[in-house]
């Protein structure tokens, strides 16, 4: 038996890290290649109880490259040991074969999406830096994305990915197959994707701080002014927004609801016990809640956790990723309508972290942070302007309903930095301040 | 009778000119028909390099004299804005006989001279030819407004009213109002894309078509190694087009390309369209052939995106016009520039990109001429050496023939307060003596001052100063020209793109067979790490190319470097093999 007990705590995508390991078992074990690779399912038992599902290709017997085999190596079991196979050349392009040729393994199904080429016959490497899934890249234009943690049902990554790519959108690396399973229950639930790879991309974080170092450089400059202004872009990358929800809206359906302000209260009344400065701005802060209404809006399938690391720039497009939202919550609640403006506020908020991130660790300068606004202002003025140029109506007219959703993603912020990085707490609670004055006006 | 050197000359009505036998050949270089592939070029104005004769002028002695320093310096090809007979409205470009030097420059024989010379040191010379227009004082035209039913009548573009081809644009809007201008001795509208002064030929007339060939031929059997074929995509006009590109246009061209491969096997044909890329490749010719129509067009619009990306420090706006660059022809090049005699022009970018740019490097309107910016290399980048060594690295190894512009090589600076394009056109500096030792004239009578600003001026930047000391931006220059010239993979390589998570950095892989050089570029002013992927190039080993400093073998973990701000680095990767 591998020692899974002793091997997933040190993976990045292992979000158990908090809780006590019980116990780490298979529970499902599907044969894919001879007896050399497999897929498993595993049931993690904690020791408050709770469980989590996880799932891993194994290689037997075949390790990776050199610089791999630490990270690669699962154990022995008997005289045989277990690698991820991911990391395996040969094996990784055994999936996506299987992938290519629609197979069927016991419950598993790979599927090519209708007219897709993929790359079988090329070499693959499994990109750095991920946390909550592995992806593995093929020859510079296809990647698989394997889920780690899985869960019964649909994951709207893949379910968003595959309604924009088969609607045409620019905007999201294509679709080009699946691999699905069944829980032990007998749910379906989706394993992994497979879509093209933006080889020449660099992401919207990247790309912003760019710009926000080049502000900081200067002594005097203000934010029009900069050779790195980052407007044009910004503009931009709101016509891909727009044009995303819009294909989400015609393909999926929209239907009127009244905005979700019970769950940003709740989600105040969470965050006070993190972060108790927060109870004295609880009153102000349900006000603006409140003064988003009650009166029903447009609700539709949007992406859920946008900001701008998830979003790459390309030669030729911004492209979202990343649709599977926050992958500790049910899938169901991920896959639940909200207003385009949780989007919205969400690459806003990203703005002002983009401005005000680099100046964490140093003593605040007031100019430093004037000139930070001037940006941002600069910035979600051409990303709205972007937006509405495409989607026909300003995310600014809806005043209200914005900053609800401003504040409900800065009150999520706060709690987060408040338990990760308490260095950044001044970043939300700055905005969280600057949202509560703007509610009083 | 009318001696050769005069030139063209009116005999009865009729225009009557030289011949290439009426004077000297210059010996040829040995027939290469790809050399342009591999070539550095540099455009040099015979008026402004080096004059012989004291009267304030370069001349073609003057280019000759200077001959040893362009050997010295790397050179393969001279580009030579026009040097034909002129009114000089238009900086030469209007030219009133095809058949004669503009005679402060000397004269054809002197050119003839000038080829020789070159071509002694393994030099090639190409030059302009303005097809698209002559000079209203062309005999052409003087004979064509004079008599309407005459041989010359219909060697113009007359019209009875100023409405045709009203989709076409104008191109010199600080100038122009329109395409049209009443010509008052014929009581007729002519047709000109450019100045007043420079009415279209009438290519519809194959008469117009065997002159033209004609002059082709004359130039051509003298010597010369090619052609900048000058607004090459206007040569015919049709209604409801925007009289651009039109495949008439093409056919001609076609033509012309026939004759240099029968006639004259190893000189080229060089396009300049101010076009988009897609429209560019039309005038390689069929792909299939390898390229039957030009074997070079310049790059347009790769220039500005240089210059807004490295002041972004974002790699998108060189990656966005590259991966919109279609592949070309196999016996075909790109000419590419940082700058050159005319404005940085800001025609092939959106309204956007256009205010960006002036506002980034024209804040002074004084800067600005038509749609772009005149300004000189050094003074655009604010006399950065850095920046200018990060530029230069962009053009010797972005994929094309680069064309150095004279004078930038010493980081010569602009003056802007000399009228339309003059202010980049100021005397090549040499040395800190009178004149930049550029002509022994008296100061007055130099055709425009030279530059004497504080930082820019001869006496703090010029040849002498700069030739004897290694740490110059001149010899750097001299440096990187030679580095690239030992790699095949610079001239002719693929060119893949790199991709990396940081924005800033500009990395991309030149592929010539066994020749892979690798080249990572920091288009920020700040320092910044990249991590590449290099997985496919495992075990090869990165040969820093201007010291051969070997740098830590590939592996399959993304590769590692830092870069200096606007740092750059040239790799060639080694075979594992060779590494043993």
């Amino acid at each position: 038996m591998l020692p899974f007990a002793e091997w997933l705590p040190q993976q990045r995508w292992y979000a158990g890290r908090q809780r006590e390991l019980v116990s780490a078992e298979s529970v499902a074990i599907t044969p894919l290649h001879d007896h050399d690779l497999e897929h498993r399912l595993l049931l993690v038992s904690y020791a408050d109880g709770g469980s989590e599902r996880y799932q891993l290709f194994i290689a037997w017997d075949q390790p990776p490259a050199d610089e791999f085999t630490a990270v690669a190596t699962i154990g022995a079991a008997g005289d045989r040991t277990g690698y991820d196979a991911l990391f395996h050349e040969p094996a990784a392009r055994h999936l996506l074969a299987l992938v290519a040729e629609g197979a069927r393994r016991g419950e598993l199904r790979f599927t090519p999406e209708p007219g897709a080429s993929l790359p079988v016959a090329a070499g693959s490497r499994v990109m750095d830096a991920e946390q909550t899934n592995t992806s593995v890249v093929y020859d510079r234009t296809a990647l698989l994305k394997v889920f780690r943690r899985v869960q019964a049902g649909i994951n709207p990554d893949l379910e968003l990915n595959r309604v924009l790519a088969r609607a045409g959108s620019p905007h999201v690396a294509k679709l080009l197959g699946a691999i699905d399973g069944v829980d032990p229950e007998g749910n379906p639930m989706s394993l992994a994707m497979v879509t093209e790879y933006a080889e020449n991309a660099a992401d919207g974080w990247a790309m912003a701080t760019t710009s926000t170092r080049d502000l900081f450089a200067e002594a005097d400059l203000r934010a029009d002014e900069v050779g790195g202004d980052f407007s044009a872009e910004s503009h931009r990358l709101g016509e891909a927004v727009a044009s995303v929800h819009r294909t989400l809206a015609e393909e999926l359906g929209s239907a009127p609801a009244a905005p979700p302000i019970e769950t940003m209260t709740d989600r105040l009344a969470a965050a006070i016990e993190a972060v108790p400065a927060l109870a004295s701005r609880a009153g102000a802060a349900r006000k603006v809640f409140e003064a988003a209404g009650t009166s029903r809006i447009r609700m539709q399938r949007i992406h859920g956790d946008l900001h701008l690391g998830q979003v790459l720039r390309t030669p030729e497009h911004w492209l979202l990723i990343d649709f599977e939202g926050e992958p500790g919550t049910p899938i169901a609640e991920r896959r639940r309508p909200d207003s385009p403006l949780r989007d919205v506020a969400g690459v806003l908020r990203s703005f002002e972290y983009a401005a005000y991130q680099l100046l964490v660790g140093e003593s605040v300068e007031e100019q430093l942070i004037y000139r930070a606004q001037e940006w941002i202002a600069r910035n979600e003025a051409a990303f709205c302007d972007g937006y509405a140029s495409v989607a026909g109506t300003d995310p600014r007219e809806q005043k209200a309903l914005l900053a609800a959703y401003e504040l409900d993603k800065a009150v999520y912020e706060a709690a987060y930095e408040a338990r990760h990085r308490p260095s950044w707490l001044w970043i939300p609670m700055r905005s969280i301040d600057r949202l509560l004055a703007v509610g009083f006006l | 009778m009318q001696q050769p050197a005069e030139g063209s000359h009116v005999h009865e009505g009729v225009v009557e000119h030289p011949a290439a036998s009426d004077f000297g050949q210059a010996r040829i270089l040995p027939t290469d028909r790809n050399w342009f592939q591999r070539a550095v070029f540099y455009e040099v104005l015979v008026r402004a390099f080096y004059d012989t004769n004291d009267d304030g002028s370069g001349d073609l002695h003057g280019l000759i004299r200077q001959l040893d320093y362009l050997e010295w310096l790397g050179i393969d090809c001279l580009w030579l804005p026009p040097f034909y007979d002129s009114p000089l409205r238009d900086g030469g470009y209007d030219i009133r006989d095809f058949y004669k030097v503009l005679p402060e420059f000397g004269t054809v024989d002197d050119f003839v001279e000038l080829l020789d010379a070159a071509h002694k040191r393994g030099i090639r010379v190409i030059t302009d030819l303005v097809m698209n227009h002559t000079s209203d004082q062309h005999p052409w035209f003087q004979e064509s407004r004079r008599e309407p039913d005459g041989p010359y009548g219909d060697y113009y573009v007359w019209s009875d009213t100023d409405q045709r081809y009203a989709d076409a644009r104008i191109i010199f809007v600080d100038t122009e109002e329109s395409n049209w201008t009443f010509d008052p001795v014929r009581r007729q509208f002519f047709w000109h894309r450019f100045f007043s002064h420079q009415p279209d030929l009438n290519y519809d007339n194959p008469q117009v078509q065997l002159e033209m060939l004609n002059v082709i031929r004359f130039w051509l059997d003298l010597g010369i190694d090619g052609f900048r074929l000058d607004a090459v995509p206007y040569l015919f006009e049709r209604e409801g087009t925007n009289c651009e590109n039109l495949p008439e246009t093409h056919a001609f061209l076609k033509t012309c390309r026939k004759i240099v491969d029968e006639e004259f096997p190893g000189r080229v044909l060089l396009a300049e369209a101010n076009q988009w890329p897609s429209d560019v490749v039309e005038y390689f010719g069929d792909p299939d052939t390898g390229g039957d129509e030009c074997h070079m067009a310049f790059h347009f619009p790769l220039m500005p995106r240089i210059f807004m990306a490295v002041r972004r420090e974002s790699r998108f706006p060189i990656s966005e016009i590259l991966a919109q660059t279609p592949p070309i022809p196999a016996n075909c090049q790109w000419g590419i520039f940082l700058r050159n005699h005319d404005e940085l022009t800001l025609e092939m970018v959106t309204d956007e990109e256009r205010d960006y740019m002036y506002a980034e490097y024209a804040k002074d309107p004084r800067m600005r001429a038509n749609v772009g910016i005149r300004r000189r290399l050094a003074a655009l980048l604010d006399n950065d050496r850095n920046q200018v060594e990060l530029f230069t690295a962009l053009l010797l190894s972005l994929p094309g023939s680069p064309v150095i512009y004279y004078g930038d090589e010493i980081g010569m600076g602009d003056n802007i307060w000399l009228g339309d394009r003059d202010g980049v056109r100021t005397p090549m500096q040499w040395t800190p003596d009178r004149n930049a030792g550029f002509s022994r004239a008296n100061p007055g009578r130099v055709y425009v001052p030279p530059n004497q600003d504080a930082v820019f001026g001869y006496q703090a930047v010029n040849v002498e100063a700069q030739r004897d000391s290694s740490a110059t931006l001149l010899n750097w220059t001299r440096t990187m020209v030679a580095v690239r010239r030992r790699h095949e993979a610079f001239a002719v390589g693929t060119f893949q793109e790199l991709g990396g998570s940081n924005p800033s950095v500009l990395a991309f892989l030149r592929q010539a067979g066994d020749d892979v050089v690798l080249c990572v570029n920091n288009l920020s002013r700040f320092p910044q790490p990249i991590e590449l992927n290099l997985a496919d190039w495992a075990g090869y080993e990165p040969i820093e190319l201007t010291g051969r400093v070997p740098f830590p073998r590939i592996g399959q973990l993304p590769y590692l470097l830092t870069l200096q701000g606007h740092g750059f680095y040239w790799f060639r990767l080694n075979r594992p093999a060779e590494v043993e």
